[in-house]
């Protein structure tokens, strides 16, 4: 069932490009729509089938792949995932939508995509270490020349960049992975049998630290940082989407799943570390957002801000916290991608994103009024007030947090008003005032150009009012990832432990 | 001693490999003779056919009950078997890509042949050879065929030169070789035969002699395996010789290094098992670094590619070093996915040289508008070769490391990560400069790109070789199973491990940890190689 989810879009990204006779672009695009939106269905019909009641790993899978090297094909889905895994499906289907109809090289763009999608699917229902590793590594070539052929005039220094990050991020993932699974005593990298391993806190900490650089430059964490910005403003807007959307949940998911899951005790010794450097990322990532002229470097910026309240939120490894680090990873996904989107209509039409140049975008007359609402109700969203998913994420978090890191939380909530310092300054200068001279004439906004904000927009009030519906999904699944870290030792596991599976 | 008691001594059968590769060798040369230049339309498909039942001979040899032959100079054992199957299929793929290339240079298709067959079979015999003698002979065959291939090209100045150079140098290695073997035998009291001599050095209180013995047999073995700093010549001869020869250079040559460091270290020097895998750590980390940094630097496809292979041969290293059975194996494994890579990703060269003349990196950029299959295939091989999943190259490396990893050389695992890190950047360099770049930075050599025509002679095996070698890499590491139990099979059975692995009393089953501190994560201090070398079977 989850297979699908994976192979369908690798399918569909084959049969994109071996596809004999000659397609055009729109056609192609049709293509891929319908794939995506066939994979769209398949995830909820997941959906459907999984039970959010109940807090083990679920709709398994599994095969024998390579048994020498530990490696298998085991598939599995629970709260934690499967809200990344909706969110996955539904970007890349939005972003297919924002993507430019007549696109150069469009076979080789929507292959790359569907792949994209495959490989973070992948990533987030593996339940083996090493085909996390792989599926996190298969991201990495076609987000590569997704950003290097379709990007802005310096992508070739930032797909570069981008490349040498994540390739390092890549090798002490390995790293650590192998280390976990030998100080484990294991012979499979099989996720379940891990859970019991009894490394000594010592070694705990050093693997966690490589795992924290490793998933730190993905997600990223001050000062791993550097290429997300250049990454942003090169790539063109539907891999922005993706890139801020899910791609950098890849870390936050990986810091949870394998680094405070497996490595408990040594967690629990870095958290404080760990909740201080959340707030260092955040008020940086917020700091420098406000000097940034560029709309799409503010925004990548605030992503930076954002992810530090899920490290945040990690750190205090509450049950709430960790719900509100799930909900904060789907909504930033959710408002970031929105943003994204928005910054790229503005830029097809106006053929620019600096603040200083734009003014008065929201003119009802000869602007783009429908597009610059839906830009301050992100913005809203973004900075948290209420009535949005913003709002119930961070509260989460903030709650969940207060009780342990009561400094740090306190701190990161400064973050938060520094939000709305720099996105109204965006939206001001932007949005509101006289229209300026020198984007007078723009072309008509389609309905196919907002459809993606649309939605977007629709699902960030909708989850604001009524976030228990996403939020039953996680619930289960917190509780028990938050019982080995809960300070009363005593609580039982929940989830079934199986013995450690015979030697090689 | 009678008849029958000698032929069983002789044990003739298990040669039937090399046999079949003679035969082949005489029937292209004589028809070259004979027949002249209307044979080269079908002494390649000859040479090929030959090969391919020496594969199959070989297949039949598996798990041979007697495997010493020639009076115990030759052992046709499993790891043997899969050492001369990398080697007779690298022929192969090699004499895939030759045939366009030798006849649009005008040169002799049959003479090339027989030359190339007759490294093939010293590379064969050297991969099981167990006896002085016998090792030396094998090892010139190799080489001196070796030479005379890098200088074919005669009127070419860049051949003649790679050729004076590798000669040069080959020699004095072999000299080197071969005065480190008279030294041994002399040690051990006049044993030609490896085991022999293990059993002879064991005695003797000669030390000093010993290691400069050792010291002088493994420079000879470096210069075959070009690592780092025996690497001097791969560059330059990389460079100036015809790209075919090159490319079996690169794969068969080297397995053959492989084969004879594997054989020569684990059953002649045992007892100083400690220092040789002090040496080859050594090796394993200056190639490792070198080769991959300074393939950073290359403009030319075929010396960054001389750069990359001293590099991979540093991963292979790894595998080597660490002298456990999976170690072992690893190193076998990634030694057939490499033949398929790296054999692919030269195929491509000579295809585009063919078409273009050139093989500057920036002459690639814009290919995949002129020619998608070409950038397809020699994208896929080289991301192979930087480890990208799910190519096979990926898995390759994931073993290496993960057997490293569990011999506890962490030191060398990281820096392979690392250094695998630095490669995927080179790597990547072409994929971009072919695929990335838009029309208008097209090179003026792809905008002058001829029509692709599969139709001249020559041109369908070399095709035939293009998408084997692309199948192979994409598909080998998805479906390694079968490779996987070959070549664990392979080393599983072979009692010459036994000795090199230093019995220790620990570790009962398998995985079971050392308490090894986590600070031994810091970088490789030279004994942490030897130190566990847990013995997975006992």
């Amino acid at each position: 069932m989850l297979s699908l989810l994976i192979w369908m879009p690798v399918l569909g990204a084959v049969l994109l490009t071996v596809w004999p006779s000659k397609l055009s672009a729109v056609r192609l695009r049709q293509i891929a729509f319908i794939i995506m939106a066939v994979v769209l269905g398949w995830t909820a019909v997941v959906g459907y089938a999984f039970t959010s009641s109940d807090a083990s790993l679920q709709l398994r899978e599994e095969l024998p792949w390579l048994e020498g090297l530990g490696l298998s094909y085991r598939l599995s889905v629970d709260g934690l995932s499967f809200p990344l895994l909706v969110l996955n499906s539904l970007l890349t289907w939005l972003a297919l939508h924002a993507t430019e109809a007549k696109i150069q090289r469009p076979r080789l763009y929507y292959a790359l995509i569907l792949l994209l999608n495959a490989a973070v699917s992948g990533a987030f229902v593996a339940e083996n270490l090493l085909l996390f590793f792989l599926f996190y590594e298969l991201e990495l070539i076609p987000l590569y020349l997704l950003i290097s052929i379709w990007g802005g005039p310096r992508r070739g220094y930032a797909a570069t960049k981008f490349l040498i990050y994540t390739a390092v991020s890549g090798v002490l993932l390995l790293g650590a992975f192998l280390g976990i699974t030998w100080l484990g005593g294991m012979a499979s990298f099989d996720y379940q049998p891990l859970l019991t391993q009894t490394i000594p806190v010592v070694q705990q900490c050093w693997l966690l630290g490589a795992l924290l650089i490793g998933f730190g430059i993905k997600i990223p964490l001050v000062p791993f940082h550097t290429w997300l910005p250049d990454a942003h403003v090169e790539a063109g807007t539907p891999v922005s989407m993706l890139l801020a959307g899910v791609l950098l949940k890849l870390g936050t998911y990986g810091l949870i799943r394998y680094g405070m899951v497996l490595l408990p005790q040594g967690w629990e010794t870095l958290a404080p570390w760990l909740a201080t450097w959340a707030v260092i990322t955040t008020l940086y990532g917020a700091l420098m957002a406000i000097a940034q002229t560029d709309m799409k470097r503010m925004v990548a910026f605030s992503s930076i801000a954002h992810m530090g309240y899920i490290l945040l939120a990690c750190a205090a490894a509450t049950p709430l916290s960790l719900l509100g680090a799930i909900f904060q990873m789907v909504s930033h996904g959710l408002i970031s991608a929105l943003l994204f989107a928005l910054v790229g209509v503005v830029y097809q039409k106006t053929g620019t994103r600096n603040i200083e140049v734009l003014r008065g975008l929201l003119n009802p007359e000869r602007g783009l009024p429908i597009i610059g609402s839906m830009m301050v109700l992100g913005v809203m969203a973004s900075a948290g007030i209420p009535g949005m998913v913003g709002f119930i994420s961070e509260f989460l978090v903030f709650r969940g947090s207060f009780p342990i890191f009561p400094l740090q939380t306190l701190l990161s909530i400064i973050g938060t008003g520094l939000t709305a310092v720099y996105f109204l300054l965006l939206v001001n200068r932007v949005f509101f005032g006289r229209l300026s001279p020198q984007v007078t004439d723009l072309p008509p906004v389609t309905w196919g150009d907002r459809f993606p904000g649309l939605i977007l927009t629709g699902l960030i009030v909708l989850f604001g009012l009524q976030p228990a519906w996403m939020l039953n999904w996680s619930q289960a699944t917190t509780t028990v990832l938050a019982a080995p870290l809960i300070r009363q030792p005593l609580i039982t596991q929940a989830t079934p432990v199986i013995s450690p599976s015979s030697p090689l | 001693m009678d008849f029958a008691n000698l032929a069983s001594q002789l044990n003739a059968g298990a040669i039937l490999p090399e046999g079949i590769v003679i035969i082949t060798l005489l029937v292209v040369l004589i028809a070259d003779l004979i027949v002249g230049r209307a044979a080269d339309r079908w002494t390649p498909y000859v040479a090929i056919a030959g090969l391919l039942a020496a594969v199959g001979a070989l297949y039949l040899g598996w798990n041979r009950l007697e495997t010493v032959s020639f009076l115990g100079s030759f052992n046709s054992d499993n790891l043997s078997l899969v050492f001369r199957g990398i080697i007779a299929l690298a022929t192969v793929v090699t004499i895939l890509m030759s045939i366009r290339y030798v006849e649009q240079t005008g040169s002799d298709l049959g003479e090339y042949l027989t030359i190339l067959l007759s490294a093939t079979l010293g590379a064969m015999f050297l991969s099981g050879s167990e006896e002085l003698v016998m090792i030396f002979i094998s090892l010139e065959t190799l080489s001196i065929a070796s030479y005379l291939m890098t200088g074919y090209m005669k009127r070419d100045l860049r051949s003649n030169e790679a050729a004076l150079k590798y000669l040069l140098i080959g020699a004095a290695s072999s000299a080197i070789f071969l005065y480190g073997s008279s030294l041994l035998y002399g040690l051990s009291g006049g044993s030609t035969s490896l085991a022999g001599i293990a059993a002879g050095i064991a005695n003797s209180s000669q030390s000093l002699g010993v290691l400069i013995s050792l010291v002088f047999v493994i420079a000879g073995i470096s210069f075959k395996i070009s690592a780092v700093p025996f690497h001097q010549w791969t560059p330059d001869v990389y460079e100036g010789a015809p790209t075919p020869v090159v490319a079996f250079l690169s794969v068969a040559s080297k397995a053959a290094g492989f084969a004879l460091a594997v054989r020569f270290m684990t059953i002649a020097f045992p007892s100083v098992s400690d220092q040789w895998q002090f040496i080859f750590t050594a090796l394993a980390i200056l190639s490792m670094i070198l080769g991959n940094v300074v393939a950073i630097a290359q403009t030319s496809m075929k010396r960054m590619l001389a750069y990359s292979s001293i590099g991979q041969a540093g991963f292979v290293m790894i595998g080597f070093v660490i002298g456990t059975e999976s170690g072992y194996a690893s190193m076998l494994f990634y030694l057939l996915i490499y033949l398929f890579m790296n054999l692919g990703a030269f195929t491509c060269i000579i295809l585009f040289s063919l078409r273009t003349g050139t093989d500057q990196i920036s002459d690639y950029a814009g290919l995949y508008q002129k020619d998608p299959l070409l950038t397809l295939a020699l994208s896929i091989c080289l991301l192979s070769l930087g480890g990208i999943p799910p190519l096979a190259g990926f898995f390759g490396k994931l073993y290496l490391f993960w057997a490293g990893w569990q011999a506890g050389a962490y030191g060398l695992v990281i820096l392979g990560l690392l250094t695998s890190v630095v490669s995927i950047y080179y790597y990547i360099r072409v994929v971009k400069m072919m695929v990335v770049k838009e029309p208008q930075e097209m090179s003026e050599t792809i905008k002058n790109y001829p029509a692709l025509s599969w139709k001249p002679f020559g041109m369908r095996p070399l095709q035939v070789g293009l998408i084997l070698t692309l199948i192979t890499t994409s598909l080998a590491g998805i479906l390694s199973n079968p490779l996987f139990n070959l070549v664990n099979a392979s080393v599983a059975d072979v009692p010459l491990f036994e000795a090199a692995v230093p019995i220790r009393p620990a570790a009962p089953v398998s995985l079971q940890v050392p308490a090894t501190p986590l600070s031994a994560v810091v970088p490789q201090s030279a004994p942490q190689a030897q130190t566990l070398n847990v013995n997975l079977r006992s």
